[in-house]
């Protein structure tokens, strides 16, 4: 199958990318070093083209109260220019996928999800909106997304007058123009990091990434996205989220207001008994990683590393881990790393703590 | 990518270079190995004095985001190993050829005619 591309494909050529196959899109993995990537977005500022993720956009007079249906987060109590993260979820309470909506207006909100499940997500949601006077368009292939991230976010903004982020708070949205075309700008991001999220129709899209390559901003890959998410303690679909578990099942209980109206899941959720749960750890030596066996004291396998990688920014490995919800983290744990077994230091907090707003 | 690949040394389809000196085969990877990998942040090194097979695999290198198994390109003992390399991955990346790995003690010298020499390693490499 041909791999899709984002507008500015060839712009990753340029810059030597190394491309990979990523949800059927050909994507830059890495430009330079993953290491000096990940460092840019702490210290500075990196630039991610992340438009293989899919846009949807809901309009009309039940906009809100068709999201708020959909999801398990709580779209209607949050002011408008409010940017809520959720799970989506079936009627079992099984996670879809997990996603951005931005309530631009009380009639007009953007869901952006990811790109592995635009196609699943989009299915449902057409499915779901039935009852519901709203227009719902799948924009994800009109519009590119690049995302600014790092300290030094607000200042490049400023410095190429491109847009005033001053009063943008974390997680809020609004609209803007850059060049006279309208544009959805977002205070959110996958990093930890200050940062914002730059919803633009293609055709400016290999224009403003020129701007800010041009800036000295460092164009970051996705393996560095991936390095970045799991310091801060963020999960991805497909890792730490599958349609096998629900979001009791993997620390996102915050995400479902049970004291809500109805929203889809919400009867199967509300006798749930969980049967996984998820933690944080590091090791001395080695590198964790996705699919190592979690053991208990007396050997026997418990749970899975979901995700893991090497942390750069803390100088070692790191991993989320999924076991099962009858084990206690009181116990001690371990993982297997081809025959050998070390022991986890459990994190109850982020790995990092980055600078956002 | 341009890629060093020194005339002295001999090569193995899994980007390592061996250096042989009489009964002494002497392992690292490759310039273009190392550059593939990205930074190289773990290696993981084979007890001393273990009898290896010819493509068995030895131990690890592992970068940011991956794990790369590290194959025996000769049978025969490891007689020594470069345990610096556990303090500083990051070496095999600035000097791939300056950081050797092992150090292993050849069964039969025959099995080095399956190896490259430079030339064929640099066409090997742009196959």
């Amino acid at each position: 199958m041909e791999l899709k591309r984002t507008e500015i494909y060839e712009e990753h050529l340029k810059l030597n990318a190394k491309m990979v196959n990523f949800a059927n899109f050909d994507m830059p993995i890495q430009y330079t070093s993953i290491k000096d990537e990940v460092a840019s977005v702490r210290n500075a500022a990196g630039i991610f083209d992340v438009s293989h993720m899919g846009e949807f956009l809901v309009k009309g007079s039940d906009a809100e109260n068709f999201v708020d249906h959909l999801l398990t987060n709580d779209i209607k109590n949050a002011p408008v220019g409010k940017a809520i993260y959720s799970p989506l979820c079936d009627l079992s309470g099984k996670i879809i996928d997990d996603l951005i909506a931005y309530k631009i207006t009380e009639d007009e909100i953007l869901i952006c999800v990811n790109a592995s499940n635009i196609k699943k997500d989009w299915d449902w949601m057409k499915t779901q909106s039935s009852n519901y006077d709203i227009v719902l368009t799948n924009e994800s292939a009109q519009y590119s997304l690049f995302a600014l991230q790092g300290p030094h976010t607000e200042k490049i903004l400023k410095r190429l007058d491109l847009i005033d982020i001053k009063n943008l708070d974390y997680y809020s949205v609004k609209k803007s123009k850059i060049e006279n075309t309208e544009v959805i700008i977002a205070r959110t991001g996958y990093t930890g990091e200050d940062g914002v999220e730059i919803f633009i129709p293609n055709e400016l899209a290999k224009t403003l990434w020129s701007w800010f390559i041009e800036a000295g901003v460092t164009p970051c890959g996705l393996a560095a996205r991936d390095v970045l998410r799991l310091e801060v303690g963020f999960p991805l679909y497909g890792q730490e989220l599958t349609n096998e578990i629900t979001p009791f099942d993997c620390g996102l209980k915050w995400t479902v207001k049970m004291n809500k109206e109805d929203f889809i899941g919400k009867s199967s959720l509300s006798s749930y008994e969980i049967s996984k749960k998820s933690f944080k750890f590091s090791i001395e030596k080695g590198i964790p990683r996705s699919g190592y066996p979690i053991k208990d004291n007396s050997g026997a396998q418990v749970g899975i590393v979901t995700s893991g990688t090497m942390s750069p920014t803390l100088g070692k490995g790191i991993a989320f881990a999924s076991i099962n919800a009858t084990v206690s983290l009181q116990e001690d744990l371990f993982v297997e790393i081809r025959k050998m077994t070390s022991k986890c230091e459990i994190y109850k907090k982020p790995f990092y703590t980055g600078g956002h707003k | 990518m341009s890629s060093n690949i020194p005339e002295k040394l001999l090569y193995s389809k899994e980007h390592e270079w061996i250096l042989v000196e009489d009964n002494c085969a002497m392992i690292g990877i490759t310039d273009f190995a190392q550059s593939s990998l990205g930074d190289i942040v773990f290696v993981e090194l084979p007890e001393e004095d273990r009898e290896l097979e010819k493509d068995e695999s030895f131990g690890v290198v592992e970068s940011i985001k991956s794990v790369s198994d590290l194959y025996s390109p000769v049978a025969g003992k490891v007689i020594e190993i470069n345990s610096d390399l556990e303090g500083s991955p990051d070496s095999i990346n600035s000097d791939p050829y300056g950081s050797w790995m092992v150090k292993i003690e050849i069964k039969n010298q025959k099995e080095l005619e399956d190896l490259m020499n430079a030339q064929d390693y640099l066409s090997y490499c742009q196959g």
